[in-house]
């Protein structure tokens, strides 16, 4: 029987595992999405129409007299001072997501934002102080969302009959009228829903409009939330704090269903902190992370020690957890022989760390459990030394669970006539058995500021265009409450106002615009004078304010505290909502580049399928792709199945987030819209489920399977030349006991000296004047997609839609190979993460099958891709065995990612157009070229950057008595790569291999470095770091 | 009875009879030699011709503004205008600024600077046609080229002798790898980089002399100076 080497121990799906016909038709067929026959088929009449066709379109184009279409050039009449044109510039500013600001380095090319990233400068994204920040997904992917035609453009009123495009005066005029009786009532009447915030000017408009109009009312409402977490530090100190792990100074840390690395809005600052306590392993040290969770989360996947639980057993653990501590107040439940085991082995690592261990609580468990994660974190020691608690302005508030359901009462008891909404979806996202429509339909005047015409604006008299984040200033804290300004880089594209603009216009202040506002704020916490303008335009350089953050508290936990967990009634399912790592609460859900990231754990795209566990499923006697009927309190739904390995037995997870209808173009009737199902009293988790097969299927866009590293014929070779069954491994990966007993335990089986026996002339060296590399290193990537949506928006990488995604036709130039090892029933299953991009092989396959020589190498070690010299045969990618090459095989850049357009005949237009949409334009980065239809791409190492960066040393001219020729040399870390910016692990590292102090130089030639695949002979220029695992044994104290 | 290629099975006479298509293939596989013959020479030389490569491409510009007066005449430096082109991949246009700067004075009514004036009061640009253009997938970088030494004439040709502007060369990528690979023959002192008249002195040797400019400007050798991603990204 043959074996894919993948097949031996580590696997990428079910079907893989299984090595079914299905995955070896996907494996020996190049180009699965493609198929020859379609052609074929096509009829003669078809055909001929399709030709005649194209020969007009040639005869049209052959009229053209010149080559090049005459190209204006229109200078500025006056250049702004220091601009130079088509030099990039950088800005920081801050994405609020949550009521937890997100701090960004915008980079703005001749006036427009074309890239984000984190702002080196700000704690809470910089993963290499002042040299790296680091954003995630949705904050770099907010670029596209910026020039998304989507959104709302016009101000809309909305009568019974039918909504009328109207214009901001008129929305003034009518809003003036209504304020005007307002006033009269002391603003009893007037009610505000917002999305909620943290911004110092935004918290400042609300205490003036609470003062001017003591009537009015204000509701916060979100989706996802961080209120249980306040409630519980509410009910443990009576005060509502906020906590921060500091992970790189924690020994053990016991997470109970708390995605630190993946959700958390203090992600970044996270995973950073906690991969430094993973590169520690060549040290011998490493952080040992225990998981309880009730999904398969990021963190899950990386933790040391998982156990996969029900939503309501995660109380219970945690009591048992307090108990084994020692915690006052509690009862050691009743717990399996797994669940024993584990909560054991924490207990004895907690107590061996003493104050260098904590437990961290999900954000979602109730405030009862955050309670008791203080407890134990008192008891350890910890508060002070790994957890910090503070309180962060605008947390004191009702919950947004309470402050929606008061608006509803209010609105539907008649209590309000005027309604403002300020961003959110309540419409969309609120609890499902709260009426929430007719709570709006029963409001005279509502006005909606929204960035798109969505479910809420429909519901709404009046739809406002918002401005979006890029386009307007602003204010807002991190996470620790650190302040920064949140400064526009461009003029708003539609005519939109900020949240802050239109409270302004409630309290009926006399200036109204948004920079105005916000100067007015940081004129009372800074000095005056000459002193304010250089202050303030500091924080607007460094994009914080410096020592702003809340400061630390030591509180006394309130005595007398009793807790206790009521056990789940056995045998029904039980959902657990999780927040989708794209569409976030359905808000991003117009994003293409979000859909399109598959989702780190599942690698699903454009949908969201019911997760379920292997034993689940087979007990349903379903597959992945099967639709099974939910049935919970709140309602019944049908949703598809994905068989998710390492899923608690008998929880369903459902992500939050898609089956939008008014979005846009992009996110309409995409996946399902779970929230019907979701009441106040089963906002995270609901019990008492019920799940029946329903005898339909549905297709799934997964991409696990595509572009899979066969290792077909690696065994017969093997046996051949006496090998070990090592070749053709992809993954290495050991335990921290196993490291350090035999550092040498990667390298044990290749010798190093080994040269491969070369048919032709050996290549060149590729190293005149730099040899550029990289090293990848598993162990501390969490793939969370940060570089990939970096990639995308770095080099112009356009989406191909759902349809094309399940014919293997995603363009992402670096994919995340996620593999799972183990047993598929077992839920504790463990998973590695591969990112995989172009290796640029010094020996490269790809090149030696060009007919055109259109992939060749350059002198410094790239192989670089020639696109105007592309004929599109595809033997490059045929034969590149690591599966990094992508075609364009239509134009995608101007095509809708949704479906063919059909001008003519009811033929599919599958032709170049002339334009991509002008607006959508705007986001690509001039530097990199926009490829079209029938050529070759993939990762290039970021040329672009390479050369910007070798162009501007070259410039300095060393003749110059103040520069010497050292300032020239091109130093390690000049040359960042998008990814590895992006990335807030440093799990990819660039640089130059001739220079031996290189950070890159120094990785490959690490213990636990090795290339994949290099029995082949391609001596790839990127390397791979072993995973090393720090499991629970009683034989190693976590140091 | 089967028959092959008009070979009757069965038959005994050795005879071979061409069927009666094959008349036709004669002149059929002559038109196609003839054809793929006249196809080659015709492509080369419709790719090379200047109508292909906008050899003297001299379009109208909405100022007739001319650089034989203002700098082969008055001997304005091309950095005046060009003032980006040390630091940036663009050698940007002029703003009406700097036009402004002078014709607020000299020649302040003339018909000529209309729309220079025109552009001063309104903010609007002045929309100049493009002449040297080059493909998009062409990263050329103007200060990577003048701070290492090559003239603006390489390209440009004499612009202090044009009245209206004119594509003097055919920035085809042969025309770029024939300086690519023997950068010390086109290289000058970094001072004479603009000046457009400028010839190496008789006395030195030329080789020697770019080949010493070659290494003080630290230029690469010409595997780097010929990669694909020097200039395609």
């Amino acid at each position: 029987m043959k074996h894919h080497v993948t097949n031996r121990e580590y696997w990428r799906s079910l079907e893989e595992l299984a090595d079914g016909p299905e995955i070896r038709g996907q494996i020996e067929k190049e180009f699965p999405g493609y198929d020859p026959e379609e052609i074929v088929a096509l009829s003669r009449r078809s055909f001929m129409r399709l030709m005649g066709a194209s020969l007009a379109m040639a005869g049209v184009t052959l009229s053209g007299c010149r080559r090049w279409p005459e190209e204006k050039l229109a200078p500025y009449t006056v250049t702004p001072k220091g601009r130079l044109p088509g030099v990039t510039e950088q800005y920081a500013s801050i994405m609020e997501l949550g009521g937890v600001s997100r701090p960004l380095l915008v980079t703005s090319f001749d006036g427009r934002p074309i890239k984000i990233e984190g702002n080196p400068s700000h704690p809470f994204s910089w993963t290499v102080e002042g040299k790296i920040g680091s954003a995630d997904a949705m904050a770099q992917a907010s670029v596209l969302e910026l020039y998304d035609p989507d959104r709302s453009r016009e101000v809309v009123y909305r009568t019974i009959e039918e909504p009328r495009v109207t214009n901001w005066e008129s929305f003034r005029q009518a809003l003036d009228a209504q304020l005007m009786k307002l006033r009269g009532t002391g603003g009893a009447g007037l009610a505000i829903l917002s999305e909620t915030t943290t911004s110092p000017t935004t918290l400042r408009l609300k205490a003036r409009l609470l003062e001017a109009m003591p009537g009015a009312k204000w509701y916060e409402y979100e989706a996802l939330s961080n209120d249980n977490e306040t409630a519980g530090a509410r009910t443990a100190f009576g005060q509502p704090l906020r906590t921060q792990l500091h992970l790189d100074k924690t020994a053990v840390v016991v997470s109970f269903d708390a995605d630190l690395l993946g959700t958390h809005p203090a992600h970044t600052r996270y995973a950073a902190d906690w991969s430094s306590r993973r590169r520690s392993a060549d040290e011998g040290q490493m952080i040992r992370l225990y998981m309880a969770e009730s999904c398969l989360s990021i963190t899950g996947t990386v933790a040391d020690v998982r156990l996969a639980s029900k939503p309501s057993r995660i109380g219970l653990l945690l009591a048992a957890l307090a108990a084994k501590l020692g915690v006052s107040g509690v009862a050691a439940p009743a717990l399996s022989k797994e669940e024993e085991t584990f909560i054991a082995a924490a207990a004895s690592d907690l107590q061996n760390s003493g104050k260098l261990g904590a437990v961290a609580v999900g954000a979602h468990l109730a405030p009862q459990l955050h309670h008791l994660g203080h407890a134990i974190n008192e008891k350890l020691g910890a508060i002070g030394s790994t957890v910090s608690l503070f309180s962060v302005p605008g947390d004191d508030r009702p919950t947004h669970l309470e402050s929606i359901s008061a608006f509803v009462s209010d609105a539907q008891a008649g209590r309000i006539n005027t309604l403002i909404v300020f961003g959110g979806n309540p419409v969309y996202d609120a609890p499902a058995d709260l009426s929430i429509v007719k709570a709006i339909a029963a409001v005279p005047m509502s006005v909606r500021l929204g960035l798109y015409e969505d479910e809420t604006s429909l519901r709404c008299t009046w739809h406002v265009p918002r401005s979006h984040y890029l386009e307007s200033w602003g204010d807002g804290r991190a996470w620790d409450g650190t302040v920064s300004v949140q400064q526009p880089m461009i003029e708003p594209l539609y005519d939109g106002k900020s949240v802050n603009e239109i409270l302004a216009l409630l309290i009926g202040e006399k200036v109204i615009d948004g920079d105005s506002l916000v100067r007015q704020t940081f004129a009372a916490m800074l000095p005056g004078g000459t002193e304010f303008e250089e202050k303030y335009r500091t924080i607007l350089h460094d994009g914080l304010q410096s020592d702003s953050a809340a400061e630390m508290v030591s509180p006394q936990l309130l005595p007398g505290a009793h807790f206790s967990f009521p056990d789940s009634a056995p045998g029904s399912f039980e959902v657990r909502y999780q927040q989708s790592l794209g569409c976030y609460d359905g808000r991003f859900a117009n994003s293409g580049w979000l859909q399109e990231m598959p989702d780190p754990i599942t690698k699903m795209t454009w949908d969201n399928p019911a997760y379920l566990s292997k034993k689940d499923a087979d007990d349903l006697d379903v597959e992945t792709g099967d639709m099974v009927t939910l049935t919970l309190p709140g309602g019944s739904m049908d949703l598809p199945v994905y068989v998710l390995p390492g899923q608690p037995i008998g929880v369903i997870g459902l992500v939050l987030g898609y089956g939008r209808t008014c979005s846009g173009n992009i996110g309409n009737e995409i996946g399902f819209n779970v929230y019907p199902l979701r009441t106040i009293g089963t906002f995270f988790a609901a019990d008492g489920v019920t799940a029946t097969k329903a005898h339909k299927s549905y297709s799934l866009a997964m991409t696990q399977n595509h572009y899979l590293i066969d290792a077909l014929g690696f065994e017969e070779r093997e046996e051949r030349t006496g090998g070990k069954f090592e070749s053709g491994k992809l993954i290495h990966e050991t335990t921290l006991v196993d490291f350090k007993a035999d550092t040498n335990l990667f390298h044990r089986n290749t010798d190093g000296s080994m040269s491969l026996k070369q048919l032709f002339n050996p290549p060149m060296q590729f190293n005149d004047p730099h040899a550029w590399g990289m090293a990848v290193d598993m162990n501390s990537c969490i793939g969370c997609n940060a570089c990939v949506i970096a990639c995308q928006a770095e080099n112009n990488i356009p989406i191909v839609g759902k349809e094309q995604v399940m014919r293997n036709r995603q363009m992402h130039w670096i994919r995340i190979d996620r593999y799972f090892k183990g047993e598929p029933e077992d839920p504790n299953i463990e998973v590695v993460y591969q990112p995989l991009m172009c290796q640029h092989c010094e020996n490269a396959p790809c090149e030696q099958v060009c007919p055109v020589a259109a992939t060749v190498h350059d002198s410094e070690g790239l192989n670089t891709m020639v696109y105007n010299r592309c004929i599109g045969t595809r033997y490059c990618s045929n034969n590149c065995p690591y599966k990094v090459r992508r075609f364009n095989y239509l134009d995608w850049q101007s095509k809708d990612p949704r479906g063919w357009a059909k001008p003519w005949l009811n033929i599919p237009d599958t032709q170049q157009r002339e334009m991509v949409d002008k607006i959508k334009r705007m986001v690509f980065n001039p530097d990199v070229t926009v490829r079209m239809r029938g050529v070759m791409e993939k990762c290039t190492y970021c040329v672009q950057r390479i050369h910007g960066v070798q162009i501007a040393k070259g410039n300095i001219d060393v003749a110059d008595s103040q520069n010497n020729p050292a300032a020239r040399k091109i130093n390690d870390g000049d040359i960042i790569t998008a990814c590895q910016q992006a990335c807030p692990t440093q799990a990819i590292v660039f640089g130059d291999l001739n220079d031996p102090a290189a950070k890159v130089t120094q990785l490959q030639k690490n213990n636990r470095a090795y290339p994949i695949l290099s029995e082949l002979n391609t001596r790839p220029r990127t390397w791979y770091l072993a995973k090393v695992r720090n499991p629970a044994d009683e034989s190693e104290q976590p140091a | 009875m089967r028959r092959i290629f008009g070979m009757t099975e069965g038959d005994d006479s050795p005879l071979f009879v061409f069927p009666r298509w094959s008349n036709y293939a004669l002149p059929v596989i002559a038109l196609a030699v003839f054809g793929g013959l006249l196809y080659v020479p015709t492509l080369i030389t419709l790719g090379a011709s200047p109508r292909t490569t906008a050899v003297g491409y001299s379009p109208t510009q909405p100022v007739p503004y001319s650089h034989r007066l203002h700098v082969g005449k008055l001997g304005l430096d091309c950095r005046y205008c060009h003032f980006t082109v040390e630091k940036t991949a663009f050698a940007s246009l002029p703003p009406t600024q700097v036009c402004m700067n002078c014709h607020t004075k000299i020649k302040p009514d003339s018909d000529k600077l209309a729309p220079v004036r025109e552009s001063w009061l309104t903010g609007q640009p002045i929309e100049w046609v493009k002449i040297h253009n080059l493909a998009n997938y062409v990263y050329f970088n103007h200060s990577a080229h003048v701070n290492h030494g090559v003239g603006c004439v390489s390209c440009h040709g004499r612009i202090d002798q044009m009245d209206q502007v004119a594509q003097q060369q055919p920035l085809s990528m042969g025309w770029c790898l024939d300086c690519h690979r023997n950068t010390a023959k086109n290289l000058r002192p970094l001072d004479e980089v603009t000046n457009l008249g400028w010839k190496p002195d008789p006395d030195v040797d030329p080789v020697q002399f770019g080949l010493q400019l070659q290494k003080s400007y630290g230029i690469h050798d010409v595997a780097y100076m010929t990669s694909c991603s020097t200039c395609h990204r």
